[in-house]
């Protein structure tokens, strides 16, 4: 290469890495590039002057020369250009740690409400109805066509509110009347639950209360046995508790089943070691269940020969209880801002 | 229920390797609920019993005294303040290390080796109170130590140095049964009836409930009659004379007292007794007031009688009672099953005793025992339908014990019997295959058998099928099909064994619940998009609330046995719970958003069936959503309530409108007070509360509210078109200008919406954007300020088709609602 260029790309070169500034550098590249008066311009305005040859071999090392100072400006420019930001996004620093202003009101959902919506999709999953049905119903539905005739002491279980002036009317003790219900309306196969508020007339303190929400659980078909509601309740024990937990099942007797059983729990608190939320058994009850009784399948118009099933309720309220270490039951319905603000 | 694990023990012999614990916990995961054991020696840990060698008066004290105690091996100093104490004297003695209440009141205290006034004082002489006693050895002064003479069992001085509790027999569980889980057992509302299921679960032999046959007595012609059958299928009498009565022994006592049974007399003690070990409920009469002749019949109207607990009960004419014949007066004497009368019971002077042994039906029990409000443990056995077989089980080993107790007594008469009921004991025919099909699980037939046999049943196998007979205190109604029988195996074979499986479906999609999908949206619309805070509450209301809210109460349904007299009302209306909730609330908040959704009660609508084909109907009870706004600063709340319904209605891509209302509720502010029409139909309300009745709840400020019937909505919804469709972007662009101008305050949005929607062609949109009221418009005035987008389908608009677009609705604001145009 010719010796002056040679120079000149040296002396360019330092010239490019001395720039302070960004204007710096556009004045540099005015200087070599700019179109009336720059260095390399009027050289390449010089190539005219050359033989072909010439031309040939002083043109391409012109050119060579040319995108080497480029490259370099452009590198340098971001450098510089970077130091810039980063010196202007310094004087921008914010708080990270304030909250956001004005603080935005957001509401809130009842935590039953929050318990029986995960219930309700767990259900669905798995290819249940979710049905609703009147908390005012019938003496039929609530007890009779449950396998509960007139004086039967399992009436006892239930401290029932009556309606007055209608002697067949209460306030439903248990979701369990959609069974015969759904049964009606339905027929058989059935998969269903039912969520709802129940009321028995029993003296309200931290942990009674006269209104509280169940789950009922309703399956129906040719070939349903207890192995298979030992398995939904598992499925539901895991999906509450976890994979870990194991279910207990033990004999209780509800007239609208046969066999009854209550369900327990491993607790999830101590993992069944015993503590002060399973009142140190290690266990914790939360399902009521058992095949549906021949005569509950009747009243609701399927054929106990045919088909048989199982029931199953939850105690939504208890289940609202453990999950969110509510150690008095009446603040569910006290209507205290402070405590539904929570969920 | 308290069961005697010692009386169990009689029946069951069980090695001492198994503990009370142990059984405890198979009958709860095959039987029944054992809600707790109470040991009962428990309290009495490193208490025995010790002789008073000497007791000096205290150095220090002139109410103390010092005493030398011998407890077998040592002797002790201990400093006592006992009253009574002196030599000679076996006293209950504390050692260190004993757990004691101190004078009977507080915690209780652990003994450690104390100086008191200067002397040293190895433990503590008791009093009755101080270690749980005063029911075995009743205190006569405050400051009264127990003298163990009192009791027979400590008259030698043989004990001195034994374990009190080891003297007393206090080395029993009890098991607290919930009676609930009892309530299909007849049978186990004995010992020996669980006893016998004790045995199945530990597989050990139970021993043979053995009697005497009753000899045949003389001298005494008793005759009982039964006027109804049904009421009391079976009715066993016997009469005994040379009867004393008198405090029973102390055994007796002991073993009612382990399970919490007050001791009367020998004669009540033995009935008691007899009841608590087969379950069968006994009454003693007392021969010289009723006589010799018993009816059984149901009581006449209006009759009256004064039952032992020395209330006057009022009679009516479905309950049974056992009354004297007509020359002893003819009246009741008990009511059958229930309770026996004042009058006609054992006294300290009865020596003619008549028995019964009945069985009555378990129905007309229960309602009698619950009309009568009187519950007995009499009553609480026969509901559950007795085995009629106790009857004479029972009567014989009565006779038997009332011997025992006074030897005196003789059988007077022969033993009647009345009655001879039977009971479906099968046998049942069970296919082999039904266990399985029924739990799903295999289980040996020879292990079915052995189950049930175990149980009592009888059991023989025929081919493919079980014959299976059913014992007869099985029989009464627990068991009578072949689920009951499946039961029995699954519990006896352990529910634990039952491998858990998930059942296969076809895949349908579940059904839809229109109504639970829109209570759900509705609740999101409200807490997330609302920022309102959901709020449950009770079903029931009060007069109070109903009177404030200017309601009619006598369409209110209401309880007839309501928790608190306060709140006997079922709501037709979530707004007067959910203002005592902002009541409460807004006391120390600026602001409040509250929602509830819920069912409210309407007597005068009809809802679901009574019954599948009934024509009577339960009242209609809609799911309703109600909101409520307040904030201090807000006195025009029906604005941020009307919001609500802006954003539920739009977010659920409904088309609705609003309309004026014609009939206004009591609670609702005449002028601030709208429908929401969805479909041409009402789908809820918004409003302010009316300031009358916000004063009447104690509410300060203005109130906003809406409501919308949920149910109703859910069913409009079905027929309604949602505004799904979709509209292409505009092909030419538009032109959006505003107009601002004042109008007289009559003048309503609504009327302006609906002059521009028709009046230009080129008028695409209207929306408002601003409203003034007050300074600079004048009293009568508002402003109004509206974005105008102007736009043909065909033609970018010049800029004077938009001028001569607007001027037209400039002139027409003018003319039709005397607008003055704001520049």
């Amino acid at each position: 290469m010719d010796k002056d260029l040679e120079n000149l790309k040296k002396q360019a070169l330092s010239a490019v890495q001395a720039a302070r500034s960004v204007a710096q550098l556009d004045e540099l590249e005015n200087k070599w590039f700019g179109r009336a008066h720059g260095e390399l311009t009027q050289l390449m305005k010089g190539l005219k002057d050359l033989s072909p040859e010439e031309r040939k071999t002083a043109g391409e090392e012109l050119n060579h020369l040319k995108v080497a100072l480029s490259e370099a400006v452009a590198e340098k420019r971001g450098v510089l250009e970077g130091s810039a930001w980063a010196v202007a996004a310094e004087t921008e620093r914010v708080d990270i740690t304030q909250p956001a202003l004005p603080k935005k009101s957001v509401g809130h959902l009842h935590p039953n409400t929050l318990v029986q919506r995960d219930l309700e999709d767990l259900f669905t999953s798995m290819g249940f109805m979710v049905l609703d049905g009147p908390e005012l119903e019938s003496d039929y539905y609530n007890f009779t066509a449950l396998n509960i005739p007139e004086n039967h002491p399992a009436r006892d279980m239930q401290d029932t509110f009556y309606v007055k002036g209608h002697k067949n009317w209460v306030m439903r003790t248990h979701t369990s009347p959609m069974q015969v219900r759904a049964m009606q309306k339905f027929g058989a196969p059935l998969r269903l639950v039912v969520p709802g508020k129940c009321f028995r007339n029993e003296a309200t303190d931290v942990r009674h209360e006269h209104t509280f929400y169940q789950l009922e659980g309703l399956v129906v078909d040719t070939h349903i046995t207890l192995s298979h509601l030992k398995g939904v309740l598992e499925a539901v024990a895991r999906h509450l508790y976890g994979p870990a937990t194991k279910v207990r099942v033990r004999p209780k007797f509800y007239p609208f089943v046969e066999p009854g059983i209550n369900g327990e729990v491993t607790c999830f608190l101590c993992s069944g070691k015993g503590c002060r939320v399973c009142k140190c058994s290690g266990w914790l009850e939360i399902f009521g269940a058992g095949l549906v009784h021949p005569h509950v399948l009747k009243e609701g118009g399927i054929d106990p020969a045919q088909y048989q099933g199982f029931a199953f309720g939850l105690g939504v309220t208890r289940l609202v209880m453990l999950k969110y270490g509510i150690d008095d039951i009446r603040l569910l319905e006290s209507g205290d801002m402070s405590f539904l603000e929570q969920f | 229920m308290n069961i005697s694990y010692n009386w169990l023990k009689k029946y069951v012999a069980l090695p001492s390797s198994v503990t009370a614990s142990e059984v405890a916990e198979k009958l709860k995961m095959s039987t029944v609920e054992v809600e707790g054991i109470m040991e009962t020696g428990q309290a009495l840990e490193n208490v025995v019993v010790g002789q008073v060698v000497s007791a000096e008066k205290h150095p220090n004290a002139d109410k103390l005294k010092v005493c030398s105690v011998n407890l077998g091996n040592e002797n002790v100093q201990i400093v006592c303040g006992g009253t009574n104490v002196s030599a000679g004297m076996l006293v209950a003695v504390a050692k260190v290390g004993a757990k004691v209440k101190w004078h009977g009141e507080g915690e209780l205290v652990e003994l450690a080796p104390a100086k008191i006034r200067g002397v040293e004082s190895f433990g503590m002489i008791c009093g009755a109170d101080e270690i749980g006693l005063t029911e075995r050895f009743p205190k006569r002064s405050d400051k009264e130590i127990i003298d163990l003479k009192m009791d027979s069992r400590f008259r030698g001085n043989d004990t001195v140095g034994q374990p009190l509790a080891q003297v007393l027999g206090l080395n029993d569980a009890i098991f607290e049964i919930d009676n609930k889980s009892l309530s299909n057992r007849p049978d186990l509302w004995g010992h020996y009836g669980l006893a016998r299921e004790v045995a199945v679960l530990t597989n050990h032999a139970i021993e043979p409930y053995k009697t005497k046959k009753i000899p045949q007595g003389s001298g005494v012609d008793l005759s009982v009659t039964v006027k109804n059958k049904i009421a009391c299928p079976k009715y066993m009498a016997v009469a005994m004379t040379g009867v004393a009565v008198g405090p029973s022994p102390a055994w007796l006592k002991e073993k009612l007292a382990a399970v919490a049974v007050r001791a009367i007399n020998n004669i009540v003690d033995a009935t008691n007794f007899v009841m608590l070990d087969l379950g069968q409920p006994l009454h003693a009469f007392d021969r010289k007031i009723i006589g010799d002749t018993i009816i059984v019949r149901k009581a006449t109207a209006g009759e009256r009688m004064t039952t032992l607990d020395e209330k006057e009960r009022k009679l009516s004419e479905d309950m049974l009672v056992i009354a004297a014949a007509p020359p002893a007066g003819g009246k009741a004497v008990a009511i059958a099953g229930v309770m026996g009368g004042l009058n006609s019971g054992i006294s300290d002077t009865t020596t003619d005793i008549i028995i019964e042994a009945a069985n009555f039906e378990a129905a007309s029990i229960r309602q009698t025992s619950t009309r009568l409000g009187l519950r007995s443990d009499s009553s609480v056995r026969f509901e559950k339908s007795l085995d009629h077989n106790l009857c004479s089980l029972a009567l014989e080993r009565i006779v038997m014990l009332v011997q025992e107790l006074c030897p005196t007594a003789k059988v007077a008469s022969k033993v009647v019997e009345v009655g001879r009921p039977t009971l479906f004991t099968g046998p049942l025919t069970i296919p082999i295959s039904f266990f399985e099909q029924k739990i799903g699980v295999a289980i040996p037939v020879k292990t079915i058998s052995n189950i049930l046999s175990r149980l009592g049943f009888g059991v023989k196998e025929k081919k493919e099928k079980i014959l299976v007979t059913i014992p007869t205190w099985r029989a009464t109604k627990d068991i009578s099909r072949a689920e009951d029988v499946v039961e029995e195996v699954v519990r006896i074979y352990g529910y634990e064994k039952i491998t858990a499986t998930l059942p296969t479906f076809p895949i349908d999609p579940p059904l839809k619940n229109g109504l639970l999908t829109l209570i759900r949206k509705v609740q999101d619309i409200s807490a997330k998009q609302l920022a309102y805070t959901e709020v449950y509450n009770y079903s029931f209301v009060s007069v109070a609330q109903i009177i404030k809210l200017g309601d009619d109460i006598h369409k209110y349904l209401e309880l007839d046995n309501p928790i608190s007299k306060e709140k006997p009302y079922i709501r037709r209306n979530l707004l007067p719970n959910l203002l005592e909730n902002a009541v409460a609330a807004i006391a120390n908040r600026e602001e409040l958003k509250i929602f509830e959704i819920g069912s409210v009660f309407a007597a005068d609508k009809s809802g679901p069936r009574v019954e599948h084909n009934s024509d009577e109907l339960l009242p209609r009870q809609d799911t309703w959503f109600t909101a409520l706004y307040v904030n201090k600063k807000d006195a025009s709340p029906f604005r941020e309530a009307r919001r609500a319904v802006e954003m539920i209605f739009n977010s659920l891509n409904l088309t609705w409108e609003i309309a004026p209302v014609d009939k206004v509720q009591p609670w609702e502010h005449p002028t601030r007070l709208a429908l929401v029409l969805c479909g041409g139909k009402v789908a809820g309300v918004v409003f302010e509360l009316h300031p009358r009745v916000a004063t009447a709840f104690g509410l300060s400020e203005r109130m906003g509210a809406c409501s919308i019937n949920l149910s109703l909505l859910t069913e409009m919804m079905a027929g309604l078109p949602s505004r799904t469709s979709h509209q292409n972007r505009p092909l030419y662009p538009e032109v959006i200008r505003d107009v601002a101008f004042l109008v007289k305050k009559e003048v309503t949005h609504g009327e302006i919406i609906a002059l521009l929607q028709k009046s230009d062609p080129l008028l695409k949109e209207v929306e408002l954007f601003d409203v003034f009221e007050g300074k600079g418009v004048g009293e009568d005035k508002k402003s109004l300020a509206y974005h105008l987008t102007y736009g043909s389908s065909d033609r970018t608009l010049t800029s004077s088709e938009v001028d001569t677009a607007e001027n037209h609705i400039i002139k027409l604001l003018q003319e039709k609602c005397g607008a003055e145009m704001r520049k």
